[in-house]
């Protein structure tokens, strides 16, 4: 069985989208065209947003994943936000809290091996130089028994979010991750690090 | 909170001169917009920026330019225009009398 994709321009940006994907992509450009019905320069406004959307749909894209799907289209479109005229309506602005709860995540952008020293050190605000070399020195230290440390965390700790304009990921972190949600899925430890199963 | 919502107009007036002096201080691309917001009272998502800027742009406070990115397709680079550069400093100055005002009453 094939599933058919469907190609769309957006702005700048040519992605596939699968079925849900593309029906929820067109109902939040018609919602945010509705939105703008007051504006006086509504193409420029969407444009703008279709360009937003494909960045943040491409940042979530799994290595060699080609074709979008509700599960990256979903999180990009809430980051993104709908559409507010300026002054207009109740401010919508309350601060998303998330972004200020820290959790515990390996961090792809600019990792080395697959972001686990990056994300420790987002986490307690360490110098990740600092956390690199305190990592091999205890790989050394511990006859490599740091190896299985560092490979359980690989496969519990959850993935950061990208962000647009951040580092490139690297091609080892993205193997890595790529294989890590393979056995993931495998063992049956969803994205949360939870066992599911 | 019964004071949010006497706050939430005020963050939302005060997002757009916020706006314009992030712009004022180098030329930025929404993403840069965004993350220096983030985690301030004024975090704001792209949704509502996107508008602010189009109208901040028929205005003529701001200006954009393309810039050829390394990763992905070009990117809109936002700065202030001469307008904007007065306007922003009119607003300075008068945030900073409004300040001074609210500071005086009530001690």
């Amino acid at each position: 069985m094939q599933r058919i994709a469907t190609t769309v321009r957006l702005n700048r940006s040519v992605l596939q989208f699968d079925d849900a994907a593309h029906a929820r992509l067109e109902q939040y450009l018609a919602e945010s065209a509705r939105l703008l019905e007051a504006d006086p320069d509504p193409q420029e406004i969407l444009a703008d947003l279709e360009q937003a959307v494909a960045d943040q749909c491409t940042h979530r894209l799994r290595p060699e994943q080609t074709v979008v799907t509700l599960a990256e289209l979903e999180p990009a479109l809430e980051e993104i936000g709908s559409v507010q005229a300026p002054g207009s309506g109740p401010a919508s602005m309350a601060p998303p809290r998330e972004a200020t709860l820290r959790t515990l995540q390996q961090i792809s952008q600019g990792a080395v091996i697959s972001g686990v020293c990056l994300g420790l050190a987002r986490y307690f605000r360490l110098d990740v130089t600092l956390l690199r070399v305190i990592s091999v020195l205890l790989l050394l230290g511990t006859g490599g028994a740091m190896v299985l440390v560092y490979l359980g965390l690989m496969l519990l700790l959850p993935y950061a979010p990208p962000e647009p304009g951040g580092a490139p990921i690297r091609w080892l972190p993205a193997k890595n991750r790529a294989f890590m949600e393979f056995l993931r899925a495998k063992l049956g430890v969803d994205r949360a690090g939870k066992i599911t199963a | 909170m019964a004071a949010e919502s006497k706050l939430a107009p005020i963050r939302k007036g005060l997002l757009e001169f916020l706006v314009l002096k992030i712009v004022g201080v180098k030329s930025v691309y929404v993403p840069d917009i965004l993350r220096q917001l983030a985690g301030t009272e004024f975090t704001t998502q792209e949704g509502t920026l996107y508008p602010l800027l189009s109208k901040l742009r028929r205005e003529d406070l701001v200006q954009y330019e393309w810039k050829e990115s390394d990763a992905g397709p070009p990117r809109k680079y936002y700065r202030l225009t001469d307008t904007g550069r007065a306007q922003l400093a009119a607003l300075d100055d008068y945030w900073n009398l409004i300040n001074r005002t609210i500071a005086n009453f009530g001690n």
